[in-house]
């Protein structure tokens, strides 16, 4: 145990060793992880902050019904009672026209302006609450709705949400592709830096060899050089991401304030960040593996 | 210690380095290996090493037969024999002292006793005081008796040394020649290789000569 640790020991001091004899190249290195970190999860910090802005907007879906001009009461009535039997309907609440104007007043602030209209030119409508259901289920309750008579237009007010749901879903593709190739890109990268370190020391793997070193021997300071830097890199890429977040806040604040939301981009969690690290280390020291197996096969013939 | 059944060498290529050798080696002997170059002194210390395998016949080295070997174990026998090669493969990237360092480092030997012996292998080659320098500011003999402090610091039982003085003038070579005498006297086996005779010819032992993969008398 004591013997095995010595070994361990040995191959961090000859690690550190590396980093520290070329400290440019090194630098280099970290940046080149880093940005790769960067890139997928950026992209993943801005799909979750914009996933956790539409899963405030759409809390419950909603429809307004607009009726024809016009509508008599009795038609306004049976098409109320209507409502009320759909099974995708929670409550149903009528909005008269004089109440429309009435609140347009209030919060336009256009008074006047309305009052010189003379009759009032709003329909009668129905704000519906919708129960949970299928985008397909709304849509056909839509439709159906739509195909009576008195009613002029059936409005979903989760379209829009449904249309960021969707962006959000095409972000999280997009984020699942672009980390797959920058994973990909780390294992190469990392195999081939590790070949060029390989390259400059193969007198000593050599030599080494015939001194009675075994594979593992000299596999072990590549590894730990594969995973500290894998370790290193994915730290940059996180202070990089959260670098541009920072530049970010003002501009997006400035554009959640016209929409009239409190909105900041956060950083992922701990455990997406944990997680990043490890998959970051384990293609790190993947690429290392490859690397010298081919090389110590290589080196044999 | 050593010993060869039949064993031939043929490289890709079809050039046949070593032609159905078969000796023995004792424990404790002191062997030379004489013949010119390219005779196929080389390839038999490689042999013996597992730096190469033989195309046929068998290498048994301490009891084990290299051409049989799995590749995992080939490490393990070479920690038994220590190497000494004509152009050193001295690291220029470390000190004197942690180039015989390293086969205590591979082993995985105590920091403190692996210096201890270090130091004792330099001090027998007569290089105690450069332990910090760099060897590239070594002469050519000197680089060569660090070569022979590496190779012994691990206190093989076998030790292969592939033209050890072939760079060096006489005065040179007899004192590594006086080095290798007294690793014998203390009971290592020793096989030397040289296309000189004349310095194994002082020494009374016995002489493998080869020429052409085969032996001659």
């Amino acid at each position: 145990m004591k013997h095995w640790l010595r070994l361990h020991r040995l191959a961090l001091g000859s690690t550190l060793k590396l980093f520290a004899a070329n400290p440019l190249a090194s630098g280099l290195n970290l940046l080149v992880v880093g940005i790769a970190v960067a890139l997928p999860l950026g992209l993943y910090t801005l799909v979750s902050n914009l996933n956790d802005l539409s899963g405030r907007l759409h809390t419950e879906p909603e429809a307004s019904l607009f009726l024809r001009l016009n509508t008599n009461p009795i038609e306004i009535d049976r098409v109320q009672t209507m409502l009320e039997k759909q099974p995708e309907v929670a409550a149903v609440k009528l909005i008269s026209k004089q109440q429309a104007l009435h609140d347009l007043e209030q919060s336009s602030g256009m008074s006047e302006l309305l009052a010189g209209l003379g009759s009032n030119p709003l329909p009668d409508a129905f704000s519906l609450t919708l129960k949970q259901s299928s985008p397909e289920q709304l849509d056909a309750l839509a439709k159906r709705l739509q195909a009576d008579p008195a009613i002029e237009f059936v409005q979903l007010d989760s379209a829009w949400a449904r249309r960021l749901a969707s962006i959000v879903e095409l972000g999280r593709q997009t984020t699942l592709t672009v980390a797959a190739l920058f994973g990909a890109g780390l294992l190469l990268v990392t195999a081939n830096l590790i070949r060029m370190q390989i390259l400059t020391r193969r007198e000593e793997i050599e030599v080494s060899k015939l001194m009675g070193a075994t594979d593992s021997f000299i596999r072990r300071p590549f590894l730990y050089f594969a995973g500290l830097q894998g370790l290193l890199g994915s730290v940059v890429g996180v202070v990089l991401v959260g670098l541009c977040l920072q530049r970010l806040t003002r501009p997006v604040d400035e554009l959640a304030t016209l929409y009239g939301e409190r909105f900041a981009l956060t950083l992922p969690g701990p455990d997406i960040l944990l997680l990043t690290l490890a998959v970051v280390i384990a293609l790190s020291f993947f690429g290392a593996l490859l690397s010298v197996g081919r090389h110590l096969r290589a080196m044999d013939a | 210690m050593i010993q060869f059944n039949q064993v031939s060498k043929r490289y890709p290529g079809g050039f046949e380095a070593l032609k159905n050798l078969s000796f023995q080696i004792e424990t404790g002997e002191l062997v030379f290996l004489a013949g010119h170059s390219g005779a196929g002194k080389s390839t038999l210390l490689k042999l013996i090493a597992g730096i190469d395998k033989p195309t046929s016949g068998s290498v048994v080295v301490n009891g084990q037969n290299l051409a049989a070997i799995r590749r995992g174990a080939i490490p393990f026998v070479r920690r038994h024999i220590g190497l000494i090669f004509q152009d050193h493969k001295i690291l220029f990237d470390r000190t004197v002292f942690d180039n015989v360092m390293l086969p205590l480092d591979i082993v995985g030997y105590d920091r403190r006793e692996a210096a201890r012996r270090a130091r004792a292998a330099l001090d027998k080659v007569g290089l105690l005081g450069r332990e910090k320098m760099n060897p590239i500011s070594l002469s050519g003999g000197e680089q060569q008796r660090l070569c022979i402090a590496r190779a012994v610091v691990h206190r093989p039982s076998i030790l292969l040394a592939d033209e050890p003085t072939g760079n060096l003038d006489r005065a040179y070579a007899l004192d590594i020649m006086e080095l290798f005498k007294s690793f014998h006297q203390v009971g290592v086996t020793i096989l030397i290789s040289a296309h000189d005779e004349t310095l194994m010819a002082d020494y009374g032992r016995r002489i493998l000569r080869l020429s052409k993969g085969q032996f001659t008398q």
